[in-house]
């Protein structure tokens, strides 16, 4: 099996400001996902997981270290070059949806797909949001929408270009119990149909008892 | 809210799809434009853009249609579009093919001679018009002395003379009687009121006597070699005007084109040019503040977009083609629109403006209005592209660290530097004032700032005071203390406009109209010989007229400039050669006219009497091209004065009161001859008064500007007219300027109100804090617009317009309630829909 994922001596470093004595959040890191593993990073508040899911999409450039994402290597690469590497390969669940509001739930899921150059975009997204539920919701906006009706568009828009590499940062932080639940049912589901490579960043045991493998972050390592 | 979503996995994948570049960013931008036009914020946009075309446009299409309309106008004093004169006959060969051209033509032939009635002779100008003549303006004649003026039937039938009263004064006859010119016996048959290519000033040239052209070679006046001028008035259209010029003369023959003949109106149309250019200019300086405030707020609610897009894997390339094409999109239809409503602005400005100048505009040129146009493109790039190429720079981590954003860029203030110089360049069209608009703007803003710091610092002990809503409100504004002054500049320099617009343009304009007062002399006596001075003066005095005030006036050909002997060859300017070829009338005194402008040098005082100085009129300076210590020679009935320029002037012609282009101190031109000229107002039921007048002082001759007095109040009504509805324009993009600076700040308060409220707050003490939140903020920046408002006002009255101007303490009050009012209603406007939306939508 290949790796989806692999990071060697990841090292991140921030400094509040000028002068400032830097905090080491990621201290030489060892991390190998496998294609289509499910993995869970929990951790306490402020043990670095977010930071670490920005690490592995290229959302962000490591202190030191390297970092492989569907085998390619991230940090010789610009800006420009990792979010072309994402596209149509890394989907993305966040807590707080990032839906554009000004966009129906339609474009909204349009987005990757047009974004990765497919031509087929609208059936994929129709396609997508109707296994969701969301068929009759094409052209509502983000507003007219419940919170988990919005974190359904997120999912489809994730599922939508068929990515081989999902990240979900606490998708159901925003949402009550019985919703939240009812959304890792469908993350799940529609993962398991792709067979997608799940990274699922969350604080939360039971969530994260539902995948392959729990890694747990603690001063700046992972554990598991 | 209960999710019912069956828990089944669809079939996703459908047929494998091709990468298609092209045309993605257009379709993303279109896409985007339409979300942003939702939110408002892309409408207040190109809304500015719009009005920024509309301004500068109509005050640019409507200028240059004045113009054309003022070289037609002062076409009137030639009496035509353009004139060929020569000594000698001219060619009928040249006629013909000037008419080929397809421009009307009408000979005028001038010349001296004498006019016999029994034992009497007046010497006289004659001048014989061929049917058609004036090709432009009115010849208006009256049947008897101080008749009522009216339009003349053409030209004086064959036999009969149109002439000055003079004339008849002179050989001692009534009108219809009989004179002798020449071999002619013509019949005097009307007195002519208004020549409109006399041209000159008033009394340097003998009476007219005009006959038809027909009855010239009858009168054995004109023999070879005879002292006379030919012209051929000709009138068409400019490019058959220009092709005409293009016809090779010979030497004795010239091609004249009429330049500014009339002083007076110039005089009051270049003022309303510059109260024209300088609402245009305020109209386009505050549309380009609306630009830069929204596309700041547009550039920052973009960020979020930026993140997301490019964590989903859009490039840097493909939100630079897009953002930008949404841009230009807009800028394109706003530019549009506002073209639109220039064109419709010139319009209504012309129409009202060209019934008051009598003539008819000629249509506008589309240059202006390309011009506006492109300017609005480049207030887009100046202003609005660099917040958003600022946006793009926005790293992806954002969407999962909201407070990150891209650092300050350098092309952003180095963009929005080059679009307001490049404005004012552009607006202005010199340099120096350009330079002089842009350090007053930016002292401007950093007395608003420090005007504003100091308020904001001096609102600190009232925090504990008061109820709830005011305590929010006065905190907010406390602890934003950056934010808070930035704010109030930006409200303060909106407000400011609107106050110059709508207050100190009132006084503006009315002290203007004041220059024009309802007393103003309409009668100009001249030809008063020394002796007769305190005569008239007595023959005033007993009528009730007040003391005369009589001006001496010698007249004097210039022969040398520098000591270098000048003659009509020695100047290219065909209008400088005209003004050579004449007499000039100087006069002297040591009091310096109210409505005379010192430019340069010092103005003397009794001290100077009997000095060889001389101050000079604008007008000369620029003909002669003058400066101080330039010697003129002057000759003066024989005798040669060689004067120094010692100080240049500039006489608002439109005051109609004597002035002279060339004045010497008193005792200079002792030994010179000299007449008198005098000015009164004469009212419509005295004008018996001159009749006895003429009879009491034959030689005198009266005057009568009341028509021209007339014509230029009624240009200025129209222009001030004309002004107020460029003002409006202005109006609108303070206001929107004050909408755009309160919608700048609306996600960040909509957060902070979200966040009161899912902590408890009730929204009508939120509301309620919001309200007394912006009423301070308005309160604040109406104060200190009003005080930088009385400032530039008196700045503009004494420095440019030269019309006086006190304190206005009403001004202050107005600017505090109009701040409050407007800063508050707009603040309640832009909040309500955030009040109103549950804060899980504005906090998720």
């Amino acid at each position: 099996m290949t790796s989806a994922i692999e990071a060697k001596g990841l090292v991140k470093r921030v400094t509040s400001g000028e002068g400032a004595e830097a905090l080491t959040i990621l201290s030489g890191l060892e991390l190998q996902i496998q294609a289509g593993e499910s993995v869970a990073i929990v951790g306490s508040s402020g043990s670095g997981k977010t930071t670490l899911l920005s690490l592995l999409a290229g959302l962000d450039t490591p202190s030191a270290g390297s970092i492989r994402l569907d085998g390619q290597t991230l940090e010789d690469k610009s800006e420009d070059a990792r979010a072309a590497l994402r596209a149509g390969r890394v989907g993305f669940v966040f807590q707080s949806f990032q839906l554009l509001n000004g966009f129906t739930a339609l474009e909204n899921v349009m987005l990757p797909a047009e974004l990765a150059g497919r031509r087929n975009a609208r059936e994929l997204a129709v396609a997508a949001l109707e296994s969701v539920g969301l068929g009759a919701r094409l052209s509502h906006y983000p507003q007219q929408l419940s919170g988990g009706e919005q974190q359904r568009v997120a999912l489809a828009r994730a599922f939508a270009a068929e990515p081989k590499i999902l990240f979900a940062d606490e998708p159901t932080g925003n949402l009550d119990t019985a919703t939240g639940a009812r959304i890792i049912d469908l993350l799940f589901a529609l993962n398991r149909e792709r067979g997608a490579t799940l990274v699922l960043v969350t604080h939360d045991a039971q969530l994260a008892a539902r995948c392959g493998r729990t890694l747990r972050l603690s001063g700046g390592r992972l554990d598991g | 809210m209960a999710e019912s979503t069956a828990l089944k996995a669809p079939p996703l994948a459908l047929a494998e799809s091709a990468p298609t570049l092209a045309g993605r960013p257009w379709r993303h931008a279109l896409r985007s434009l339409a979300r942003g036009w939702r939110s408002g914020r892309l409408l207040i946009l190109g809304f500015a853009i719009a009005l920024a075309v509309a301004s500068v446009g109509s005050v640019g299409l409507f200028t240059e249609r004045v113009r054309l309309a003022l070289e037609r106008q002062s076409g009137e004093a030639l009496g035509a579009d353009a004139l060929l004169g020569s000594r000698d006959p001219l060619p009928a060969a040249l006629r013909a093919q000037l008419e080929a051209l397809g421009l009307r033509t009408a000979a005028v032939t001038v010349f001296p001679s004498v006019a016999v009635a029994g034992d009497y002779t007046s010497l006289v100008s004659v001048k014989a018009v061929e049917a058609g003549y004036p090709l432009r303006g009115e010849l208006r004649i009256a049947r008897e002395p101080f008749g009522t003026p009216q339009a003349a039937p053409g030209v004086p039938l064959r036999g009969e003379a149109w002439v000055d009263l003079r004339v008849l004064q002179e050989l001692g006859i009534d009108p219809g009687a009989s004179l002798q010119l020449g071999r002619l016996q013509l019949k005097a048959s009307a007195l002519i009121a208004f020549e409109p290519d006399r041209g000159g000033g008033f009394s340097d040239l003998a009476p007219r006597l005009m006959i038809n052209a027909d009855d010239l070679p009858e009168s054995g006046l004109l023999t070879l070699g005879s002292r006379a001028s030919y012209n051929l008035l000709l009138a068409g259209s400019a490019e058959q005007i220009a092709a005409a010029q293009q016809i090779q003369l010979a030497p004795t023959q010239k091609f004249e084109t009429p330049r500014d003949a009339r002083r007076e109106l110039s005089s009051a149309l270049d003022r309303a040019g510059l109260f024209l250019d300088i609402a245009g200019l305020a109209a386009a300086l505050l549309a380009a503040a609306a630009v830069a405030l929204t596309a700041r707020g547009h550039g920052a609610s973009l960020r979020d977009e930026v993140a997301l897009l490019k964590t989903l894997g859009a490039r840097r390339r493909f939100l630079l083609q897009s953002l930008s094409l949404q841009l230009l999109l807009l800028g394109l239809v706003a530019g549009l629109v506002g073209a639109l409503v220039a064109l419709l602005g010139q319009a209504v400005i012309g129409a009202l403006l060209s019934e008051a100048m009598k003539v008819e505009l000629p249509a506008p040129p589309l240059a202006p209005l390309l011009s506006a146009y492109v300017l609005g493109l480049v207030m887009l790039l100046g202003f609005a592209l660099p917040p958003v190429l600022a946006a793009v720079r926005t790293p992806p981590l954002r969407v999962l660290a909201r407070e990150l954003s891209a650092g300050p860029s350098r092309w952003v203030p180095v963009l929005a530097l080059l679009a307001v110089v490049g404005l004012l360049l552009w607006q202005t069209g010199a340099p120096d004032l350009a330079g002089i608009v842009l350090v007053g703007a930016a002292l401007a803003c950093g007395a608003l700032a420090l005007l504003a710091w100091l308020m904001v610092r001096a609102l600190a002990p009232l925090r504990r005071r008061g109820g709830s809503a005011w305590r929010f409100g006065l905190a907010n504004v406390a602890r934003r203390q950056a934010a808070t002054v930035g704010q109030v500049v930006a409200l303060g320099l909106a407000l400011l406009a609107l106050l110059l617009i709508s207050v100190v343009r009132q006084d503006l304009l009315e002290s203007w109209r004041d220059k024009l007062p309802a007393d103003i002399p309409n009668q100009f006596l001249i030809n008063i010989q020394s002796e007769q001075v305190e005569p008239l003066k007595t023959f005033f005095r007993e009528r009730g007229f007040g003391e005369l005030v009589l001006w001496p006036m010698a007249r004097g050909r210039l022969v040398a400039l520098n000591g270098q002997p000048v003659s009509e060859e020695s100047f290219d300017d065909p209008e400088t050669r005209r003004w050579i070829n004449r007499e000039f009338n100087l006069s002297w005194t040591d009091h310096f006219g109210a409505d005379n402008e010192l430019l340069s040098g010092e103005w003397w005082d009794a001290s100077a009497q009997g000095q060889p100085w001389l101050s000079a009129d604008d007008y000369a300076v620029k003909r002669l091209k003058l400066k101080l210590g330039d010697t003129l020679g002057l000759d003066i009935a024989g005798q040669i004065y060689t004067l120094t320029v010692k100080n240049t002037r500039k006489v608002s012609w439109d005051s109609f009161k004597p002035n002279f282009f060339l004045v010497t101190p008193p005792g200079t031109l002792e030994a010179a001859p000299r007449q008198w000229l005098t000015s009164f107002r004469l009212e419509p039921q005295q004008r018996a008064v001159l009749s006895e007048l003429v009879r009491t002082f034959p030689n005198v001759t009266a005057l009568d500007l009341e028509a021209a007095i007339q014509q230029v109040r009624g240009i200025v009504d129209r222009v001030v007219r004309a002004v107020e509805f460029v003002f409006l324009f202005a109006l609108l993009a303070g206001l929107l300027v004050l909408l755009a600076a309160i919608d700048g700040t609306r996600g960040e308060r909509a957060r902070e109100t979200a966040l009161l409220r899912a902590l408890g707050a009730r929204s009508s003490t939120l509301l309620a804090g919001l309200l007394a939140e912006y009423a301070l903020l308005g309160l604040l920046a109406g104060l200190v617009a009003a005080a930088a408002a009385q400032g530039v006002a008196w700045g503009l009255a004494a420095g440019v317009f030269d019309i006086p101007y006190g304190p206005r303490p009403l001004l202050w009050l107005l600017g505090a309630l109009a701040g409050t009012a407007l800063v508050t209603a707009l603040g309640w406007l832009s909040m309500r829909r955030v009040l109103q939306t549950p804060p899980r939508a504005v906090l998720g």
